[in-house]
């Protein structure tokens, strides 16, 4: 605990998780080391914390889907009812040219 | 399990530009090559060893815990020089290695350590609550009088998909306006996928998650979002600034 933590942090609270998780495990430099950290392992390891978080069910309720690039989840997450804020979300991401996993059912 | 001497490793989390105020970081070597250096901590190998990290990598505390410590390492440089930051887990098993992939890599990290330099990211989100938009435009629909049960139906049927046509629309020209806007302040600007909202426990949509590189000291863009915000409060719009962070999101192949 040290001037360091002090120094660069502005913000009031502490990072949110899925920031921090955004950043370390999608952004940076990927080099690889004398131990590999398969990136399949990575991705699956966001899909199940998603998944710890709020259950499959739950998230497909929620229209939560964007695991569907995932092969290994894809078909199990596929089969709920596409809700139509949430697609009408992915179109509007779409339009405005953010990038969006949608894989629409259809 | 294995008592060989390969029970260490090296855990490289950024490499920096050489400063001395680096020394007071805690709980880190530094390993030197010209004038980079990369961040280390010796690490038991046996907590990274390929046969146990899959399962460590699907063990929330596990993640959680060694994320945030990569991060506030990298917090912890980026405070006193330019940092380029590793992605998550990238170990060597000896310091010679580290040594090698310095040397053999400076002049990519030059590059980057250049082109972040006196820079920090910020994050910026957008939120919107859909569902009170939503109701709060319905308010505002014609009454159905007249014709049948059917026809009064079909009319609000009709009503609320030109709702969500239009709102779909402001929404959009929303989010781009304010990307173009943030994006006019800033050295740099990378869009990322909105998270989830099992990632960010709120019940609002994420409209924008944007990374934008400014320079130290530099209060436009904070300006900007702010700005922002009081434009867009109307429509329930909420942003949200984050940073300064580490230049993840300016590091590497640039697109």
């Amino acid at each position: 605990m040290s001037s360091r933590e002090l120094a660069h942090r502005s913000g009031p609270a502490p990072a949110q998780l899925a920031d921090v998780l955004e950043r370390v495990l999608d952004k940076g430099i990927v080099i690889a080391g004398d131990i590999q950290i398969n990136l399949l392992d990575i991705e699956l390891l966001t899909v199940k914390l998603r998944l710890l978080i709020a259950s499959a069910d739950k998230a497909r309720e929620m229209g939560i889907d964007w695991w569907d690039g995932d092969p290994f989840l894809s078909k199990s997450a596929r089969d709920g009812n596409g809700n139509s804020v949430e697609s009408r979300l992915r179109a509007l991401e779409e339009k405005a040219g953010l990038p969006t996993t949608q894989k629409e059912e259809s | 399990m294995i008592e060989a001497p390969a029970g260490t490793a090296w855990y490289v989390y950024g490499v920096a530009e050489d400063n001395p105020a680096l020394e007071r970081l805690d709980a880190v070597e530094l390993i030197r090559q010209g004038n980079l250096v990369a961040i280390v901590r010796e690490v038991p190998l046996e907590e990274y060893d390929e046969a146990v990290l899959p399962e460590r990598l699907n063990d929330r505390e596990w993640l959680e815990r060694n994320a945030r410590a990569h991060e506030d390492v990298l917090q912890g440089a980026a405070a006193v020089t330019a940092v380029v930051p590793l992605r998550f887990g990238t170990i060597y098993r000896s310091p010679e290695h580290v040594v090698e992939m310095l040397g053999e890599r400076a002049g990519e990290f030059a590059e980057n350590l250049q082109r972040v330099r006196g820079h920090v990211e910020l994050g910026v989100k957008a939120w919107v609550d859909l569902s009170a938009l939503e109701q709060t435009l319905a308010a505002g629909d014609q009454p159905v009088a007249g014709g049948g049960a059917g026809a009064a139906y079909l009319q609000q049927r009709a009503q609320q998909q030109e709702r969500s046509r239009e709102l779909s629309d402001r929404l959009t020209e929303l989010a781009e306006e304010a990307h173009r806007r943030l994006t006019a302040v800033a050295a740099a600007d990378v869009v990322n996928r909105p998270q989830p909202r099992e990632l960010t426990g709120r019940s609002e949509a994420m409209l924008l998650n944007g990374a934008y590189l400014v320079p130290e000291g530099d209060d436009r863009l904070r300006n900007e979002v702010e700005q922002l915000a009081a434009e867009h409060a109307g429509l329930g719009v909420e942003y949200e600034l984050t940073g300064p962070w580490p230049p993840h999101n300016f590091t590497g192949e640039q697109s």
